[in-house]
């Protein structure tokens, strides 16, 4: 309990359907057993690729930060908006930096590749190992959870709408059983030229 | 010649008489009663009939015991076999204790009958469970026990206890290694737990969609998703499944296969 | 020569140290084995469409020492079960005792009673009933035992206790280093219970011989003398004396420290 990962909680997945990706994450933001913020979002867009992190909430903030600036440095000098693979490589390059004094997070990316429009998802340990899925990646304290939903719910193809409707009840039920997840949801289901962002009401408690 | 008649304060370079004559203090315990042989159970009850089901893997850390080793028990009925029992125990943890705990409850479930003339109800039997694992309060039988039978209405009934026996009857119930994957499965699967009926009103005024007892079918193909699920992502599950449906005619067991690896 | 008889028979501390006083008998509270001293290393066995092959090595060590090296840890229980004993050698020779008791007594009871004989599976059951018991008391036979021969219906027999008083039974099983060296050879030749019914007694011998051999190449509390028993209806053959055949330590040839090259 008093492991880095786990004492402010938290959720996230992500998603492959066909020719869209989904990425979502819980609300919940807790000193251990105290919840303190029913609104605390753990995805961060950088263009249109998404970055879901949960861990330590001081950690989030300062790694949602530091790729922001990293990202925005790599427009101006690239003049092109990052693409998904390439946001993965510089999380896990940004990550080893750490090796010995890690960022407690473990994070979560989303996105549509920009020249062929493929899916792609992948997710990382807090040192910078990529996951390469080609289903889901899940991540956070009710990753377990987590793994028994997604593993029971997703199956291949999805449209965007059978998506959202599996994300959502994945991350719902699994933050229904940990008591460090929870207070709601965010969803966002990422097409070609549309992203949608919708907001869960969850149990609030 | 003194020298022979010295005392022992004389006798340097020997050092024995400074060694002890008795134990300074006994060595520390280091046995460890108790080891964690993996695996997964659940049970699910419906309107006339309760399913209990668990994986066959027995394991010892990362190594594989044997790939068939039941965590099904039947309890009460006639003989070695228990053959007419109508009330299945699962137990999941450390499987010695599970053991020990299977044969005490079967043997006061066959003492009841021989001193009542009459089988156990599941209820007294429940009630009976939970007060052995309280017995060892303060030296717990380390499992995760769920009992299932047809309840005296003929309706599936399900108990599920903790390891000192505080119990409590449910619909469904995941137990063991991969409890917490199965479980939320459970909730949305047999609870409808987040389901709603679209357009009934917005946010919390949306009406939830009221769980009915499920059909037998929809429960088997539900514990067979769940099993294979929790395979795939938890290495302590795997190798066999084994399914028992209780209904007012007996119990029916089946064997399926899970994968190996 | 000195006059004390303090100092008789014992070893002086200037010379070997300071006696280890934790071994005398004193009136503290009763001590229990904590773990074990003398030690016997794995155990494998198979069975096969007739019957059951078990096999350990003939060694007992004392630590990394190889103290014992005529030892056997199998041992015969009537006609139709042998036990193949791993971990503490004095737990084991007082299972032993406790069985040979037990032995007798059932000759009293029924003699010549062919039938009502206890058969691989009773005793399996009664060995994890006394492990259970010795557990719960938080004083472990510091053992884990196979036992294999014929069950009361005539069908070969395998199972398995330990100090924990866990059992369990399976086409192939081993003990210690043998669960990670010897079972994947074995479970590749019966993966389950049907695979069995397909394995002569000369396949079973084989592959359990080979098992002794890998074992010997790699557990280093191993050694290359080994008794091997084989469990059928006709009866039980053991011969207790074998030698590892057919060694080949050509594998050591490319393993650095190994072989004799140096560096």
């Amino acid at each position: 309990m008093s492991s880095p990962f786990s004492i402010n909680g938290g959720a996230a997945v992500a998603m492959v359907g066909k020719d869209c990706v989904a990425i979502a994450c819980d609300l919940r933001l807790g000193l251990q057993s105290l919840t303190v913020s029913n609104n605390y979002p753990k995805i961060f867009p950088y263009g249109d690729v998404y970055l879901g992190l949960t861990g330590l909430a001081t950690d989030i903030s300062t790694v949602s930060d530091l790729l922001r600036y990293k990202v925005n440095m790599y427009r101006l000098r690239e003049e092109r908006a990052i693409s998904p693979q390439t946001l993965a490589n510089l999380v896990s390059s940004s990550l080893y930096e750490r090796r010995f004094g890690p960022y407690f997070v473990s994070p979560v990316i989303a996105g549509l590749n920009h020249k062929d429009g493929k899916p792609f998802i992948c997710g990382f340990d807090s040192i910078g190992c990529i996951d390469f899925a080609k289903d889901f990646i899940v991540s956070g304290t009710a990753s377990d959870q987590l793994f028994g939903m997604c593993e029971g719910l997703w199956e291949p193809d999805l449209g965007p709408d059978e998506l959202f409707e599996t994300i959502s009840q994945a991350l719902l039920s699994a933050v229904d059983r940990d008591a460090l997840s929870g207070w709601g949801a965010h969803v966002y289901i990422i097409e070609k030229d549309k992203v949608t962002k919708r907001l869960l009401k969850g149990r609030q408690d | 010649m003194a020298g022979m008649f010295a005392g022992p304060q004389e006798m340097m370079g020997y050092s024995f008489n400074t060694a002890p004559t008795s134990a300074s203090e006994p060595r520390q315990h280091s046995f460890y009663p108790y080891t964690d042989n993996g695996g997964s159970t659940l049970g699910i009850s419906g309107a006339d009939f309760t399913i209990m089901a668990g994986d066959t893997r027995s394991t010892s850390g990362y190594s594989i015991n044997s790939r068939h080793v039941p965590k099904l028990f039947l309890i009460g009925g006639e003989g070695p076999k228990n053959k007419g029992a109508r009330i299945v125990l699962s137990v999941v943890g450390f499987a010695a204790d599970g053991d020990a705990l299977k044969e005490k409850l079967d043997k006061e479930v066959k003492m009841y009958k021989y001193q009542h003339g009459k089988p156990m109800t599941v209820s007294a039997c429940a009630q009976r469970l939970s007060h052995i694992l309280y017995n060892k309060r303060f030296f717990p039988y380390y499992v995760h026990a769920i009992l299932g039978g047809i309840d005296e209405e003929g309706k599936g009934a399900l108990y599920s206890y903790d390891p000192v026996g505080s119990y409590e009857r449910e619909q469904c119930r995941a137990a063991g290694a991969a409890s917490s994957l199965i479980m939320p499965f459970l909730d949305n699967q047999v609870n409808f737990k987040n389901h709603h009926i679209p357009g009934s009103g917005e946010g919390h005024d949306l009406k939830p969609v009221v769980a009915t007892p499920l059909p037998k079918e929809t429960v088997i193909e539900l514990v067979r998703d769940a099993f294979t699920s929790a395979v795939e992502r938890h290495i302590e599950v795997g190798d066999g499944l084994q399914m028992m449906i209780l209904t007012k005619d007996g119990v029916e067991e089946q064997l399926l296969p899970l994968k190996k690896d | 020569m000195n006059h004390f008889p303090q100092a008789w028979g014992r070893p002086r501390d200037d010379i070997y140290g300071h006696y280890n006083s934790s071994y005398l008998q004193t009136a503290n509270p009763t001590q229990h084995t904590q773990s074990p001293v003398v030690t016997g290393t794995s155990v494998v066995a198979i069975k096969y469409k007739d019957g059951v092959v078990i096999a350990a090595d003939n060694l007992a060590s004392y630590g990394s020492l190889a103290r014992f090296t005529d030892v056997k840890r199998l041992r015969k229980f009537n006609s139709s079960t042998v036990l193949g004993f791993g971990g503490d050698v004095s737990d084991m020779q007082y299972l032993d005792r406790l069985l040979n008791d037990l032995d007798v007594k059932e000759n009293y009871s029924h003699a010549d009673d062919e039938a009502s004989q206890l058969s691989a599976n009773n005793l399996h059951t009664y060995l994890s009933k006394v492990m259970y018991k010795r557990r719960t008391d938080f004083n472990p036979l510091w053992n884990h035992i196979l036992v294999a021969g014929i069950s009361s219906e005539s069908e070969p027999f395998l199972a398995s206790v330990d100090l924990l008083g866990t059992t369990f039974s399976s086409p192939s099983l081993a003990t210690g280093y043998g669960a990670h060296l010897a079972q994947p050879i074995m479970r590749k030749l019966v993966p389950d219970e049907e695979a069995v019914k397909g394995i002569s007694k000369e396949q079973a011998v084989d592959v359990v011989k080979e098992c002794m051999k890998v074992l010997f190449y790699r557990d280093a509390r191993s050694m290359d003398g080994y008794s091997i028993a084989v469990i059928s209806k006709e009866g039980i053959e053991i011969k207790e004396n074998e030698k590892l055949e057919n060694q080949s330590w050509q594998f050591a040839e490319r393993i650095r420290g190994y072989g004799t090259q140096v560096n």
